[in-house]
C-alpha cells in the first residue's frame, strides 16, 4: 500500500479548522457498512438521525471505483448509470472479500464480479485489481474500505461541523477475529478510532431495547422481559439473534450468521440464466466484464420485480450473438435459490435451540435487511415463527441506527429523558478452542458464552518425554479444523520429562471488556510447587497474510509431535 | 462450564483484567449500597456484612463465599422472573461497559460472577443441584477450580500454605479430570455437587 494519498489528513489537521465548534462530547457516530448499500447514523441530542450525501441520499452504494486519478467511492461518485459500476474500474462487495485468502470458497465465488479477483490456492491474499485504462491496478479490500471511509467521513465531518474520530462500527455475525482486525485496519487508515464492532442484529437489538424502554415510558409496555428473534439478511451476509429485553437492556442469548445473501441469490439466479458463466467469465477481458456487468444488472432486476411480481422478462444482449432471454417466474426462483432459504431455516433454528426458547417463546420477529423483501424468505421465517412481524423499524436502516445508539451510549452521553438508558450483554458468535485430540478443535470458550468472559480447560501431552507443545488457536464453528479460522499459535517450552499424560497443561482463555482475547497457557507437573516454565500470555490474533498457509506449514514440519489432548480423554483411553 | 477468577490464588499477575488491586478505599458508594452483590466478598451468614470487610477482601477473597441467591439480592424461593430482573439490575451496575472506567476490572470480575449466578439459578436443573448443595450446607457458590499452572502469585510467599493449596487443587483437577464428561454443559461447581451427591 505505497500510496494513500487518500487519508483525509492528519488529526492535527481536520481538529485545527474547527476546534471545539461543540460544547457536546464527541458522540462516536454509527456506521452501517454493507455488502451492497452503506450509511451513517448519529445521536443527535433527542433522537438518531441519518446523514445524508450532498445528493441526499441516506443509503449509498458501498462502492469505490479507480477510474480517475483520485479513487472515488459511492459516498461523493455519481454514476451515470449502474453500468458504470460494472465497467471493470469499480471494486464493490469488499466486506464479503475482507480478511479471506485465497482458498476461501467465498474468494472463489467473487470470481464472477466485474473486476478481477484472482487465486493461487495457497492461503495467501487474492489478488483484487481494477481495471484502470486498460491495466489492472491492484488494491486490497482494507483499502478500498479505507477509502470508502474517508468519504463517509468527510460527509459526515461537513454536516455535523465537528471532525469526527469515534465510530461505532457494524460487522456480520460471521466475522473472526482476524477479520475484524482488517476491519479496524481500515478505519485505521482512514483515521477513524473505532469504539466498537457491533454484531448486526445486536444493533436491531439494541434499537428493539430503546423502543421497549420507550413504550414503557409512555405506560404502553408492561416492562416485563420480552424475547425477539432478529433475521437480518442483506446482500452479503445472513445473520439471526436472540435477545431478551428488559429495562433498556438487551441481553443477547445467541448468534448464529454465515457469508449468505442477496450476493448469492443473484449469482445462482445468473447461473441459473446462464450455465456456462463461470467459463465465459473466466478469460476475464474487457468484453465479458461489461457483458456479465449487463447481465448482473438485468438480473437484479428481475429479482427485485419478483418481489412484487409473478414473473419477469429477461433479456440481455451478451454479443456474438449469444443472447439470453427468459422469462423467470417466481417459483422457478425459488427453486433455483433453494439451498439459500434452506440455510436460512438451518440458521434460525440453530438460533432458537442455542438460545434455549421455543419458538412460543418468541414476542417479536424482526426482520431486516434488503432480502427482507424477498416474499420468498417472509414466508419461510413466518412457518418458523408463525407471527406478525414488529413493524416498529425501517428494515434498510435498523443496524445503523442501532450502531448509532451505541455510539451514543459509548461515549457517555446522557439523555434526559432516559432514551440512552441502554445496555448491550454480548456474546461469542463464534467458539475459540485450540487444536488437540488429533485433528479436531477442543472449544475453551465455547460459542454464545456471555462476555467477559474467562474459562479454561485442561490438556496433557500425547507423547512420553514430550517437551514441547504447540498451542494453536482457532475461531469457529466447524468441525473440522481446517474449516475454522486460524488465530495464531505459540509454543510450550520446558515442559519436564514425564510419561505422556502427566504434566497438566492449562489453557485459559481470557475476553475483557473490550473484546480482545488473550491465551494463556502454562505447564504445571505433579509433585511440582511452581509451574514448570513460565507461563505464557499471547494477544490473539498475532497471524496476519497467509494463515491458511501457516497451518499447513506446521503440520508439514512438526505432525503430531507437539500435539496435545484433552485429560478428559486421557481417561477414556 | 464455570469462571474462577474470584480465587485469589491463582491470578496471574500480568492480568490487566484480574489482577490485584491495591487495597484502597473504595470511592464508589454503589458497591456499598449493593450489599448482596458483593456478598461473596464476605462470611458466609453475613450477607450484609461490614464494609471493612469488603474493602479488605478486595485483595483477599473469603474462602467460603455465600450464594448465587446473596449474589443476586434474591430469597432462596426467588422464581425466574426476580432471577432475570435481578440478573439485568446487576448487570446494568457491574457490565464493562457501564461501570466507572477506573474500576473496570473489579466490575468485570463482579459480571463474570453474577453471569455465572444467573446462568445457574436460570436453569432449572442446575439450580435443582445447586439448591440441594446449599440445603446440605455445602457452599461452593461459585467454582473453587484453581487456574491451574498459572497460580503464579508472588503473593502467596507462605510455601506451606502455597503447598496445602496446590495439593487441594491438583485433587479437585483429578476429580474434575475424572468427572468432566458427566455433565455435559455443568459448570465445575456444579459437577462437584452432583458427583458429592452421587457417592454420599
Amino acid at each position: 500500500m505505497a500510496e494513500q494519498a487518500y487519508t483525509v489528513a492528519s488529526d492535527g489537521e481536520t481538529t485545527g479548522e474547527e476546534k471545539s465548534s461543540s460544547p457536546f462530547p464527541e458522540i462516536a457516530i454509527g456506521i452501517d457498512i454493507g455488502t451492497s448499500q452503506c450509511s451513517v447514523a448519529v445521536w443527535s441530542g433527542s433522537e438518531v438521525e441519518l446523514l445524508r450525501n450532498t445528493r441526499n441520499q441516506k443509503l449509498m452504494k458501498s462502492y469505490v471505483t479507480f477510474k480517475d486519478e483520485v479513487p472515488a467511492g459511492g459516498v461523493s461518485n455519481q454514476l451515470a448509470h449502474d453500468y458504470d459500476m460494472l465497467s471493470g474500474a469499480a471494486i464493490f462487495n469488499m466486506k464479503r472479500l475482507i480478511g479471506r485468502v485465497d482458498t476461501d470458497p467465498i474468494v472463489h465465488a467473487s470470481k464472477s464480479l466485474p473486476f478481477l479477483v484472482q487465486t493461487l490456492d495457497i492461503g495467501v491474499r487474492p489478488f483484487i485489481a481494477a481495471l484502470v485504462k486498460n491495466m489492472w491496478r491492484s488494491t486490497t479490500p482494507e483499502e478500498v474500505l479505507a477509502i470508502f471511509l474517508v468519504e463517509l467521513r468527510v460527509m459526515a465531518e461537513m454536516q455535523l461541523k465537528r471532525p469526527i474520530r469515534n465510530v461505532v462500527l457494524t460487522i456480520p455475525v460471521s466475522f473472526s477475529r482476524f477479520q475484524l482486525t482488517r476491519i479496524e485496519r481500515a478505519c485505521a487508515m482512514a483515521g477513524l478510532h473505532v469504539l466498537r464492532l457491533m454484531p448486526e442484529p445486536t444493533a436491531v437489538a439494541l434499537l428493539y431495547a430503546q423502543q421497549q424502554q420507550q413504550n414503557v415510558h409512555e405506560n404502553m409496555g408492561s416492562g416485563s422481559e420480552k424475547i425477539a428473534l432478529i433475521f437480518n439478511m442483506g446482500a452479503g451476509f445472513c445473520d439471526v439473534a436472540v435477545t431478551a429485553t428488559a429495562g433498556g437492556v438487551s441481553q443477547i442469548r445467541s448468534l448464529a450468521g454465515s457469508t449468505l445473501g442477496g450476493e448469492d441469490i443473484l449469482q445462482n439466479t445468473m447461473r441459473h440464466l446462464l450455465p456456462n458463466m463461470d467459463s465465459y467469465i473466466s478469460r476475464h477481458g474487457i468484453d465479458e466484464i461489461q457483458k456479465m456487468g449487463l447481465l448482473r444488472v438485468a438480473t437484479q432486476d428481475a429479482i427485485h420485480k419478483l418481489s412484487t411480481q409473478p414473473s419477469v422478462e429477461i433479456d440481455v444482449d451478451l454479443g456474438n450473438e449469444r443472447k439470453v432471454y427468459k422469462v423467470l417466474n417466481r417459483k422457478e426462483f425459488e427453486e433455483v435459490n433453494q439451498n439459500v432459504f434452506e440455510k436460512c431455516v438451518s440458521l434460525i433454528n440453530q438460533c432458537l435451540h442455542d438460545a434455549k426458547i421455543e419458538v412460543d417463546d418468541v414476542n417479536d420477529v424482526i426482520l431486516v435487511g434488503g432480502c427482507s423483501n424477498i416474499p420468498n424468505i417472509r414466508n419461510m421465517v413466518m412457518d418458523i415463527c408463525k407471527k406478525e412481524f414488529y413493524s416498529g423499524m425501517n428494515p434498510l436502516e435498523a443496524a445503523v441506527r442501532g450502531a448509532a445508539l451505541e455510539g451514543a451510549v459509548a461515549s457517555g452521553v446522557n439523555d434526559p429523558f432516559g432514551n440512552l438508558d441502554l445496555l448491550t450483554i454480548q456474546t461469542t458468535a463464534l467458539s475459540i478452542g485450540i487444536r488437540a485430540d488429533g485433528n479436531s478443535i477442543v472449544p475453551v470458550i465455547p460459542k454464545n458464552t456471555t462476555m467477559p468472559a474467562r474459562k479454561d480447560v485442561i490438556f496433557t501431552t500425547v507423547h512420553n518425554n514430550q517437551s514441547e507443545a504447540l498451542i494453536i488457536v482457532y475461531e469457529g464453528n466447524e468441525k473440522a479444523v481446517e474449516k475454522n479460522h486460524l488465530l495464531g499459535y505459540f509454543k510450550i517450552t520446558g515442559i519436564p520429562p514425564a510419561p505422556k499424560g502427566v504434566p497438566e497443561i492449562n489453557v485459559c482463555m481470557d475476553i475483557d471488556a473490550s473484546n480482545a482475547l488473550r491465551v494463556f497457557a502454562g505447564v504445571i507437573m505433579p509433585g511440582e510447587q511452581s509451574p514448570s516454565a513460565p507461563f505464557m500470555e499471547v494477544r490473539m490474533p498475532t497471524v496476519d497474510d497467509g494463515h491458511g498457509w501457516c497451518a499447513e506449514a506446521l503440520n508439514r514440519t512438526y505432525g503430531s509431535t507437539l500435539d496435545l489432548v484433552t485429560v478428559q480423554k486421557k481417561v477414556q483411553h | 462450564m464455570c469462571c474462577k477468577c474470584n480465587s485469589s490464588v491463582i491470578i496471574p499477575r500480568t492480568d490487566p483484567c484480574f489482577s490485584f488491586l491495591p487495597t484502597r478505599p473504595d470511592p464508589h458508594p454503589n458497591i456499598i449500597s449493593f450489599p448482596a452483590s458483593v456478598s461473596f466478598r464476605v462470611r458466609p451468614g453475613g450477607p450484609h456484612g461490614p464494609v471493612k470487610s469488603i474493602l479488605n477482601d478486595t485483595v483477599q477473597f473469603s474462602s467460603e463465599p455465600a450464594s448465587f441467591y446473596d449474589l443476586l439480592g434474591i430469597p432462596e424461593t426467588g422464581n425466574l422472573l426476580e432471577i432475570k430482573q435481578a440478573y439485568k439490575q446487576l448487570a446494568r451496575k457491574y457490565h464493562p461497559d457501564v461501570s466507572p472506567p477506573d474500576q473496570v476490572e473489579e466490575y468485570t470480575k463482579r459480571f463474570i460472577q453474577v453471569q455465572e449466578a444467573y446462568e445457574t439459578l436460570s436453569d432449572p436443573r442446575r439450580r435443582a443441584l445447586y439448591d440441594r448443595d446449599l440445603a446440605k450446607g455445602i457452599h461452593l457458590a461459585f467454582s473453587a477450580r484453581r487456574r491451574i499452572g498459572l497460580e503464579f502469585d508472588e503473593q502467596m510467599e507462605d510455601k506451606s500454605e502455597w503447598k496445602s493449596r496446590w495439593e487441594s487443587q491438583l485433587s479437585h483437577l483429578k476429580k474434575r479430570s475424572m468427572y468432566k464428561d458427566s455433565g455435559d454443559n455443568m459448570s465445575w461447581g456444579a459437577r462437584m455437587r452432583k458427583q458429592r451427591n452421587e457417592t454420599s
